[in-house]
Order: C-alpha cells, then structure tokens, then sequence
C-alpha cells in the first residue's frame, strides 16, 4: 500500500481534531456533556463503518442499526453467560456482527436497486422480532443488562472522563481503519464498482464478493459500536436497534459526508449536539434533523462539510483571489 | 495462424425470439477481425453471450483450447480477454489515472509479462491522454472518454481485445486516429475483433470479415471477398459499401 | 373454532387496511418509482385528522372524507416540492422519505403531544352468528375497502387514463412522445396512492386506537404485501394482503401473536429473493431513459 503525502494530508485534520477532544476532560465538563459526546463518539465509531459501505460502495443499508444490535447483545450475553468482559467481548462481537452481515449482504445483494433497501430494512425489523420473542435468553422486550464494568490493567474506566477517553481512542482506531482502506487499493475497488457496476466487472473485478465483503467490515465497526454502547448504557433493549433508528445513522452520514474522512466525525458531532447549542426540547431536534436530512439530500448530496467546502472554494473564486489550499483534503477521491 | 477463441454452434433465445442461430467463428491470433451486420443481425448478442453478460442457450465458446462458455463477465478479462463497450464507459467520479489504475491492479495474475505497456502511465501516453491524468473522468470530452476506455481494456494485458462500436460518435479524425492505433495491436501481441455496422471503418481495420443477418453468418472471409459476395450486397442493399 | 373464525374476522379487517396501504404503494412504487416511506405517515395524517374531526362534532363520514382530501392535499404539496426531483435517483426519494418520516410523526408530536388518540366507534352494533362476535364497523372497515379497491382497479385497467398510465411505466420516453402528460400523471398517481392512504388512517381509528408512531408499524408491512403481490399489480396487491390478513388471523388463533410481523417480513424476503416480480407477476419499477 502505497501512502502518498497528499492521503497523509487528509487524516492529519482528522488525527488533529482527536487530540483536541481528548484534551476536553481537562477542562471539567459536566456530565451531561460527556454522556452527549460518548453517545456521539459510539455513533461516530458505526459510521465510519457506513462510510466504508455507502460513501465508498455506494451501497445504502438500512440494517446497519441491527449490527450494532449485534454488538451490543453480544456483549451483554458474553458478560451474562460467560463473565466474559470489555476487551474480549470487542473482537468477538466484531466478528459477530460480521457473520450477521454477511447474512443480511449476501441473499440482499441478489436483488436489484430500490429493492435492496428494502431488504435490509426488512432484516433489521425482523432482527428486532427475534430479539423481542428470544425470551430469558435475549431478555424479551425489556432487553437485558451489562452486569460487567470496563477495566484496563485493573483500573475502572466506568467514570464518565475516563469512559470519554476510552471512546476517544475507539474513534481514533476507527478512524484510522478508515483511512487505511480509502487509500488502499481495495478501497479504490470499492469506488470502481460504486462508479460503474458493469464496467468494474469487465475489469475483472468481483463485484459481489467485493459488496458482500463492505457489508462485513462494514458490519465489523457496527459490532464494536454496539460493544461500547452496551457498556455506557448498561442496559440494552430491541426497539433500540430496530429499523427506524437506522434514519438517524444515514442522517449523520449524509450530513457529515459519506466520502470525506472527516464526514462521520463531523456528522455524529453535529447531530448530538446541535440541539444542546440551540436549546432544543427532543421532539423539536428531531423536526430539525428530518428537515436537515432531506435539505441535505436534495441540495446538499456530498454532504455538509463538502458543501462547505464547495462554497468556500467559489468564494475564493469569486473574489478573484487565486484559489490556494481552500481545499478540504479529501480522503483519495 | 492457430486459433485463439473459437466460437462453435453459439445460440441465444430470449422468450421466443432467436437472436443468435448456431453462430461458428473462429478469431486467429495476430489478425483484425470484423464483425459486421445491419441492426438487430445479433452482433451485440453475440458480443454480450461471449463476454458473460448473457448465458447461450446452446453452443460453446473455446478460449486458447479451455471451454469458457458461460463464465462469469469478470473472468473473462482474467482470461486474457479484454473488452469495451457501445457506451463509453469510465469510472466518473474518478481521475483518469485512478481510472487506469484500478484496471492494471485487477489484470489476470498470470498476465502477461512481455506486455508493451505495463504501466499506467504508459497506456495514457500511448492512447494519448496523458495530459488528462488528473481530470475527472466524468467531465472528458467523449472522445477522450473512448480513448481512456480503450486505455482501461488494454490495461488488462489481454491477448484479445472484442471492441462494440469502438468508434460510434467519434468525428472522422478521431476515428482515423483510433483506427491507427488498433492496427499496432497484432504487432503487440493482441488480436482484434471488431464489432461494428459502419463498413468504412471496417474496410480500413479488418483484413478479414464475418458477416452477421438475423442471427447467422452469412459470410466469412477476406474482407474483399465478402463486400463482392452477392448475399452480403443484398444484405446491405442500398448501403454504401 | 369459534375462536379461530373470530381471530379470521379481527384479521380480515386489518388486512382491509394494509390493502389499501398497499394499493397505494404498489401504485406509487410500481408505476412512478417514488418509494415513500412516509407512506406510514400518511395514514397516521389521516387519522390525525379524522380524530380531530370527530373530537370537534363532525360526523364520521364526513370527518373521514375530510381525512382523505387532507393526505391527497400534503401528497400533491409534497410531491410538487420534494419528491419529483427524486424521480432520477430513487434512493435519494427514499432517504428524503425517511426524514419525511421523522418529520411528520414529530410535528404531530408538538402539536397533539405523542398519547393514544380514539374515537368512538362509528358503528356499534355486533351480531352474533353461531358463537362468532360480528362487529359492524369491522364488516364496514372491509366493505369500504372492497369498494373503494374495485373502483381504483377499474379507473386503473378500464379508463384512458390507467391506460396511459400503465404506458408510462413501460416506456416514460415513448409515452411522453406521444403526448402524454407523464409528470402530471405521476403526480396523480401519488395522490391518489396518498388520498388511500388518507382512508386507511381514517378506517383504522375507526377500529383501534393510534399514536403517531402508528404509521412505522404500518408502512412495513404495506409494501411487503405490495412486493409480494407484485409492484405496479392491483389484484396482486389485494391477493396478498388477503393472504396474509389470513395467515396471521391464523397465527394470532393458534397463539403465536408475537410472531406476527415476522410473515410479512420473511415472506418477503423470500418473495424478492426467488420471485422478484411477486407471487402474481408486477414490474420490478418503471423503467428509466
């Protein structure tokens, strides 16, 4: 893999940004606070995932929810069943979700265009049912609890900073995972099919095992998340992983930008916290996130930072200055 | 001469209709064939059954001695046969050197190595859009997007090169400066065949022509031949030859 | 039995209601490409309404006729602003509807908070036939349904218009070749899917009380009985959602209610699977330029 400067350049924002949040417990925050930016940082972690699958492959799922599902009830029945903890469950519940995607990829892939979506949403929901009727061992409705603490080299990691810090750098791993396969060359397969389906297979390129293959990595981010968030929540349910909840995963996405490194960070960011800013109640954030989302697709379909990025480009223009570095990198385009 | 694909029996039906009637065609290495026929004779068919988009109903398809009949479209440049579409096609979001790029990475592993151009620079150079390196291919003039397809088809290092209308919607200078370069492909090492309906092109390509009508040929031969055989004129009735 | 015939009954008259939703997405879907999820939404518009109607004195029927123009008026409005500039990329029409979703359930949230809302039922007599509790609104619920079902069916395969309609849906460029008016009949079409949507709301507070989350449950289930029925299929779409208002009668008889929703869904998936254009035969969408 060959990594030239200008890739560098498009994680160094990215890498930069990381530290500065890591840096934020130092300045006392309130709870409330850290509890919205882990939220943020647990979605920040599942998109990066969809980003490999959407912004990369182009291929929309409405599953992506039910992996994190995955994730987190894997832990949950680990740490149950088996006193099993926090860093064994994260592998395990990756691979997890990993085996439900292909699940879900595979016979999903097999069916054409707008049908596909519906597929996968039809597989979240139909997820939540089996959770939902798994009795004593899925926990029914009411889900079940994280009986286990988070620990590292015997220290408790439970306390809201140092649980902060310790989504901060699966954000960061995340992250960088991303970046690795952008700029790879499978990453630029991933782009070829998502360019030209027909043309990509002329070029000898496997289409379906390569979308079969996005689904699985993609499905892998997913089952971490839902580590994470099984361990913050400390009790997990199905209705949290059911369909509908996936709206607000492509909401974050398309408003960050699939296809930029900064995309995901940007959205989940975003999304958690515009309503704090501007003093929202629920009910009133949510009509805002739904206008937000089809304002975005309509005009907007790279993304909110890209259109930023855009505008800041053609006011450079404008002004007849000459366009310099008002180019956000972006991640092997 | 041997012969590189031979193509014996092909048949395709659609429902009830019969595109391709018991096709036999042999392409020999080092040559430039043509396949020609008015619209609807079954060329396209033909070309799509042979590169994977469709499965034949009966018939076989033998690639350098080994039965390939119905493999999948993207074996078929693993191969060693490479191939461009009616529509220009290209990767659009993409540069053009990125274009190239995911082509030369997914050549066959067992490609070839004595191959005139085995890097992705030296293909632009050769097609001749070198200078379009970092455009995005989505905004080439449509005659740079032909020749970037051809550059990605001949980034497969195939030994046989099937082209569909190579030249549909090039004006007569960039369809002379095509024709120049495909003819330097046997001298490289790859054969040719062409699928077209436009009989100056082909008469100034091939030196051997097939002649294709509802789904039979109609004849097979040196291209001076066929555009004296009185079947092929009839064909082509009225058509400028 | 008694019991099963009963489960038959309750099942038959919420089948009524996903075939209308259905109808209204196989029309949609099936001939304008549109997938709106909101479709759910829409039906929970047109209970909203019909309750507010009735809350305030309307009589029902005419509070239900208000229920219905209400949803066709937001769909015209919604598809004149929104959805027709999806119709070049479907998936993009599904996310807006997905925020469409999100939008419609909360503004009704703010206004008319997110509590169960009911209204009396418009028809109270019950017959009792050998053991089986009949009730009248049920009855009315599938009756409303039967008609209002035939009468799309007909205007859909008798008239010009379905006519020219269903020659959109083969060849978008050819029709509007020969003069037909194809954005204006693929506005039509998505009002008319919406005003039956607008019905179904307004039929299914008749029978249950709603919430505004009521649409999700809905909306699932309508385009899988549209998918298996086949897209763009009528009868397809009123087959299967009989077939499946049966099969979970059935289910729900025999106590195994909680698996209820799971038919539709795996039904589906198997249907797309292995018969992508539904158990009765439909496009698999209109096909574009």
């Amino acid at each position: 893999m060959i990594k030239s400067v200008s890739s560098l350049r498009s994680l160094a924002p990215v890498l930069i940004v990381l530290l500065l949040l890591a840096l934020v417990p130092l300045f006392s925050p309130s709870n409330r606070f850290l509890s919205l930016a882990i939220s943020a940082g647990i979605n920040i972690i599942a998109l990066y995932g969809l980003s490999v699958l959407f912004g990369q492959t182009g291929i929309l799922s409405m599953g992506h929810t039910a992996l994190v599902g995955v994730g987190a009830y894997t832990a949950a029945l680990l740490a149950r069943d088996f006193d099993i903890g926090f860093w064994v469950s994260i592998p395990v519940a990756g691979i997890m979700a990993a085996i439900v995607a292909a699940i879900i990829g595979i016979p999903s892939l097999r069916v054409s265009g707008h049908h596909f979506v519906i597929m996968t949403f039809a597989f979240g929901q139909l997820m939540t049912i089996i959770l939902t009727n798994g009795g004593d061992y899925t926990g029914g409705a009411s889900g079940l609890d994280m009986g286990k603490p988070v620990t590292m080299f015997g220290a408790d990691l439970d306390a809201l900073p140092r649980f902060y810090l310790l989504v901060v750098a699966f954000v960061t791993i995340s992250a960088v995972a991303s970046w690795a396969i952008i700029n790879s060359s499978y990453g630029r397969t991933l782009r070829a099919i998502r360019e030209n389906e027909k043309l990509a297979a002329a070029l000898g390129i496997n289409v379906g095992r390569h979308k079969i293959g996005a689904f699985i990595v993609s499905g892998v981010f997913a089952g971490v998340s839902g580590v994470l968030l099984a361990y913050f929540l400390r009790h997990i349910s199905p209705g949290q992983f059911a369909s509908f909840p996936s709206i607000y995963l492509a909401l974050m996405v398309m408003i960050g930008g699939a296809r930029l490194l900064l995309g995901p960070l940007a959205g989940g960011i975003l999304v958690s916290f515009l309503p704090e800013v501007l003093n929202l109640d629920p009910v009133q954030s949510r009509i805002l996130y739904g206008v937000c989302l089809i304002a975005v697709i309509l005009f907007l379909p790279n993304g909110l930072i890209a259109g930023i990025a855009d505008g800041w480009t053609w006011l450079a223009k404008m002004s007849k200055r000459t366009p310099a570095a008002g180019n956000v990198p972006e991640a092997g385009r | 001469m041997s012969v590189l694909l031979d193509i014996k029996g092909l048949r395709k039906q659609f429902g009830g209709v019969t595109a391709l009637s018991g096709i036999d065609l042999a392409i020999n290495e080092g040559e430039i064939l043509g396949v020609v026929g008015p619209n609807g004779s079954g060329k396209t068919t033909l070309f799509n059954v042979v590169t994977g988009v469709h499965k034949p109903t009966a018939g076989t398809v033998t690639w350098k001695g080994k039965d390939i009949t119905g493999i999948p479209a993207n074996q078929i440049s693993r191969n060693g046969i490479g191939y461009t579409f009616q529509q220009a096609m290209a990767f659009p979001g993409l540069t053009v050197l990125e274009n190239v790029q995911i082509a030369t990475e997914h050549s066959a592993a067992s490609a070839r190595t004595d191959f005139a151009w085995p890097t992705p620079a030296s293909l632009l150079d050769f097609v001749g859009i070198a200078d379009l390196a970092n455009e995005k291919a989505g905004i080439l003039p449509f005659g740079s997007l032909r020749l970037l397809g051809l550059a990605l088809a001949l980034a497969t290092r195939p030994s046989l090169l099937l082209l569909d209308e190579p030249a549909a919607g090039l004006n007569d200078r960039e369809t002379a400066a095509l024709v120049g370069l495909v003819q330097q492909f046997p001298a490289h090492g790859i054969s040719v065949c062409v699928i077209d309906h436009d009989m100056k092109l082909m008469q100034m390509l091939c030196k051997r022509l097939a002649v294709l009508d509802f789904g039979s040929k109609i004849a097979d031969g040196p291209t001076a031949d066929v555009l004296h055989d009185p079947k092929v004129l009839e064909v082509y009735l009225g058509g400028e030859l | 039995m008694d019991i099963l015939l009963q489960q038959l009954l309750n099942g038959l008259s919420i089948a009524s209601v996903i075939t209308l939703i259905a109808v209204g997405v196989t029309l949609i879907f099936g001939l304008t490409g549109i997938i709106n999820f909101a479709h759910g939404e829409f039906l929970m518009v047109g209970s909203i309404v019909t309750w507010l109607a009735v809350s305030n004195g309307i009589a029902f029927p005419l509070a239900l006729i208000l229920g219905v123009l209400a949803v066709a008026l937001m769909g015209f409005v919604l598809e004149r602003i929104i959805f027709r500039f999806t119709l070049e990329r479907p998936t993009n029409g599904f996310i807006v509807s997905l925020g469409l979703i999100v939008v419609l359930q909360h503004i009704v949230i703010l206004f008319w908070n997110a509590n169960q809302k009911s209204i009396p039922r418009p028809l109270t007599t019950v017959w009792e036939i050998g053991g089986v509790r009949i009730a009248s609104v049920r009855v009315m619920v599938i009756l409303m349904t039967i008609a209002v079902v035939a009468m799309t069916y007909v205007m859909i395969t008798r008239s010009r218009y379905g006519r020219a309609l269903r020659a959109s849906v083969e060849d978008r460029d050819t029709a509007a070749l020969m003069g037909i008016p194809v954005r204006r009949y693929i506005t039509g079409v998505f009002v008319l899917g919406s005003a039956l949507a607008g019905l179904a709301g307004g039929l299914l507070i008749a029978l249950f009380p709603i919430t505004p989350f009521t649409g999700g449950t809905m909306v699932m289930k309508g385009f899988a009985v549209a998918l298996i029925g086949g897209l763009g299929n009528l009868s397809g779409a009123v087959a299967a959602g009989l077939i499946l208002g049966i099969v979970e009668g059935l289910s729900a008889g025999y106590g195994f209610s909680e698996w209820t929703d799971a038919y539709s869904f795996g039904l589906m998936i198997l249907v797309l699977l292995f018969r992508p254009h539904g158990l009765f035969g439909g496009t698999s969408g209109p096909k574009m330029a």
